[in-house]
């Protein structure tokens, strides 16, 4: 008794780097030797691959990166991994960015994936950059794309790009994803941009935005929703693509059974104090 | 150039990663890089990508008077650094808050309300019993939620009782939203390491 | 004056907002186009100010010596390193395009990442079952927490479908639930705004 006494005294003054290391460890180890735990698909993920499915050759996808570096981890292979799809069907992107530090992300992704597949910038994808004024300039954007956008993010005309000639309004897209890490973002999207036009809005959030878009998905406001790099791991399932997602989720799935651990443990200790009183 | 833009992000990688040990010089000077250079960032962006191309190009280049409104509106901004004038900072800020207020008010009725109150009249007949016993639940645990906030009687009795539920809901969404959390938390902490091991010392 | 303009033009660019959105006329919706593209105008301009207040404040730490003010010094040359690289070498600019990839990106994605481990340490002291509510919360966490991930799909294959029926079911009444409420809330406060009864987001200027 002593003895259990002693460990889970000992336990409950642990210096959290020790926490910290174990948690470095438990990140580090699945990734050099992995596991190749199996990813399930969920129906909001699938929901997204099948919207794009349906979605006939030469449609144009609206692509907003409404993320910056602080969540490039999560929600970057989400990015690479619906480009991939969209350019795999021939579909047309508009990307533009609601958050400052956006639009080279969003650039990187473009050139990486679109070079895969012999896409011509102009022709079959165009980046318009960062626009402020969020929800007021989606409304904008909506009825008349010219107001908003007169230049791509290099600065060339947008009437001298094939593809930015052609989307005027709302009416010329087919679906928006954006891929959201806070606002402005999907809820501006869902609550001003479908509202008003129309068009099918889906998303990749960053998981703790998650949760609160469930009502949407309830709702059918939102089409699909890919939630945090699981949702990017799904949809690069879905695609047959071997990305950064799919490689993260075994240390994933072993830093959640690690804190599950501790969350038992640190009840434990609870329920043994309570008794000795 | 590349390898040298690896090692520079890793090294800055690790300065921020030494705050886990304790706070130390090499952290700070990795914090206040990453604001300076953010902010050299946005200065650049927003100019390129939409003050000159949507303000100031049509004024200058095109002589389009009107663009001198917003922009005028605009500087009104710096209006505090004169303290005489600091009241007309007020226009800008009015300005933006009537526009934005007004187009919330009915975006959030059109967009927002009444989507999802259709959404609450689920149907409870026709259907699978335990969709009929999910929906039942939906509809439940809106209602009682909503109860809960509704301040203007105490909350006691059967009201008590219903706000008391509203709150068994509320803690298992907080619970489902704290787990997800944890997953966004993690997954930026693998972003990271993947780069240090892939990028940086290649051996993933 | 100083108190009644403002009112004014919250008063009146607000109520010709909300009328124009039931009038479909051309002239009203174009009105409303217009002022929705000085709107976005005027926004740029809070970035702006916003990047003008940190060389300010930057500047003032410096002047007088204020502590860690050396920091300073480097939060400023980097911002003015970063802005000559956008403003001669364009957005495009390949230096431009350096820094915000081995510097911006890194540090910032580096930045948020911190929070694991102190996301981990609170798993472990903090997150007792304390009273009945928060073993409902904390059980509805582990289950997430190991039902969204391949583990619990490993462990167990109905365990993605639990975790959905929670996200579906109890999760989304409670958050249509709160969303309602804010969103009640907001209107109210957005009527306040519009009719000059909230004021206090004015601040700055003396009466």
């Amino acid at each position: 008794m002593g003895q259990v006494n002693n460990i889970l005294a000992r336990l409950s003054a642990l210096d959290r780097r020790i926490i910290f290391l174990l948690v470095a460890v438990a990140v580090i180890v699945p990734l050099l030797i992995p596991i190749g735990l199996p990813v399930d698909i969920t129906k909001p993920v699938k929901n997204i691959y099948d919207k794009v499915e349906s979605l006939p050759e030469g449609s144009v996808v609206v692509v907003s990166i409404d993320y910056d570096p602080g969540s490039e981890a999560e929600l970057y292979p989400a990015t690479e991994a619906f480009l991939e799809h969209c350019f795999r069907k021939n579909l047309r992107i508009f990307m533009l960015a609601l958050w400052p530090a956006g639009t080279p992300l969003g650039n990187m992704a473009l050139e990486n994936i679109g070079a895969h597949y012999n896409k011509k910038y102009g022709v079959d994808y165009i980046n318009v950059g960062y626009k402020p004024g969020g929800p007021v300039m989606l409304l904008s954007l909506g009825k008349n794309v010219g107001d908003m956008v007169k230049t791509d993010y290099a600065g060339v005309p947008i009437d001298s790009l094939p593809l930015g000639k052609e989307v005027k309004s709302a009416r010329d897209m087919a679906l928006v994803m954006s891929l959201s890490a806070g606002d402005p973002g999907v809820l501006h999207w869902i609550i001003y941009f479908h509202a008003r036009f129309g068009i099918p809005v889906c998303a990749a959030t960053t998981a703790i935005m998650a949760p609160q878009q469930y009502p949407y998905l309830a709702s059918g406001q939102l089409v699909g929703l890919m939630g945090g790099l699981k949702g990017a791991a799904e949809y690069e399932t879905l695609v047959k693509r071997r990305g950064r997602a799919l490689a993260g989720m075994d240390s994933q799935s072993i830093v959640h059974a690690l804190l599950v651990l501790f969350i038992i443990l640190g009840n434990v200790i609870l329920v043994y104090q309570r008794s000795k009183r | 150039m590349e390898v040298l833009g690896v090692w520079i992000a890793s090294l800055l990688t690790l300065a921020i990663y030494s705050f886990l040990y304790k706070d130390n010089p090499f952290y700070k000077v990795a914090e206040h890089i990453f604001v300076g250079i953010s902010a050299g960032y946005w200065a650049v962006i927003l100019w390129f990508d939409f003050a000159w191309p949507n303000l100031f190009e049509p004024l200058i280049v095109k002589g389009n008077m009107v663009y001198l409104i917003p922009i005028i509106i605009g500087l009104l901004m710096f209006a505090p650094f004169i303290p005489k004038l600091s009241w007309l900072v007020r226009i800008p800020l009015t300005f933006t808050m009537g526009i934005s207020m007004a187009l919330f008010i009915t975006q959030i009725i059109q967009g927002d309300i009444l989507p999802q109150l259709q959404a609450t009249f689920l149907p409870l007949a026709g259907i699978h019993p335990f969709k009929v016993f999910s929906n039942l639940l939906i509809i439940a645990g809106v209602v009682f939620t909503l109860i809960y906030f509704y301040f203007s009687k105490e909350h006691k009795g059967t009201l008590g009782f219903a706000a008391k539920v509203g709150i068994w809901f509320m803690m298992v969404s907080f619970g489902a939203s704290f787990g997800y959390t944890v997953m966004a938390r993690i997954s930026l902490l693998i972003g990271r390491v993947y780069f240090l091991l892939h990028n940086w010392l290649g051996i993933i | 004056m100083k108190s009644i303009l403002p009112i004014i033009v919250v008063f009146g660019f607000g109520f010709f907002m909300l009328v124009s959105f039931f009038i479909p006329l051309k002239g009203i919706q174009d009105t409303s186009q217009t002022f929705q593209n000085w709107y976005i105008g005027v926004m740029a301009f809070f970035i702006f100010i916003g990047i003008f207040n940190i060389i300010k404040i930057n500047l003032e730490k410096i002047q007088r010596r204020l502590r860690d003010w050396q920091y300073s010094i480097i939060l400023l040359i980097c911002l003015l390193v970063m802005m000559a690289a956008g403003f001669i070498g364009g957005p495009e600019g390949g230096l431009f395009l350096y820094f915000y990839k081995n510097v911006q990106i890194p540090l910032g994605a580096t930045m948020f990442s911190l929070l694991a481990f102190f996301v981990a340490s609170a798993a472990f002291r903090a997150f007792r079952a304390r009273s009945p509510e928060a073993t409902l919360l904390l059980i509805a966490a582990v289950l997430v927490m190991i039902g969204r991930v391949p583990i619990g799909y490993w462990i167990w294959h109905g365990f993605p479908n639990l975790v959905e029926w929670i996200m579906t079911v109890p999760n989304t009444a409670a958050k249509r639930g709160i969303l309602f409420g804010i969103d009640l809330g907001m209107i109210s406060m957005g009527l306040r705004v519009l009719l000059g009864i909230e004021r206090s987001y004015m601040g700055g200027g003396k009466e």
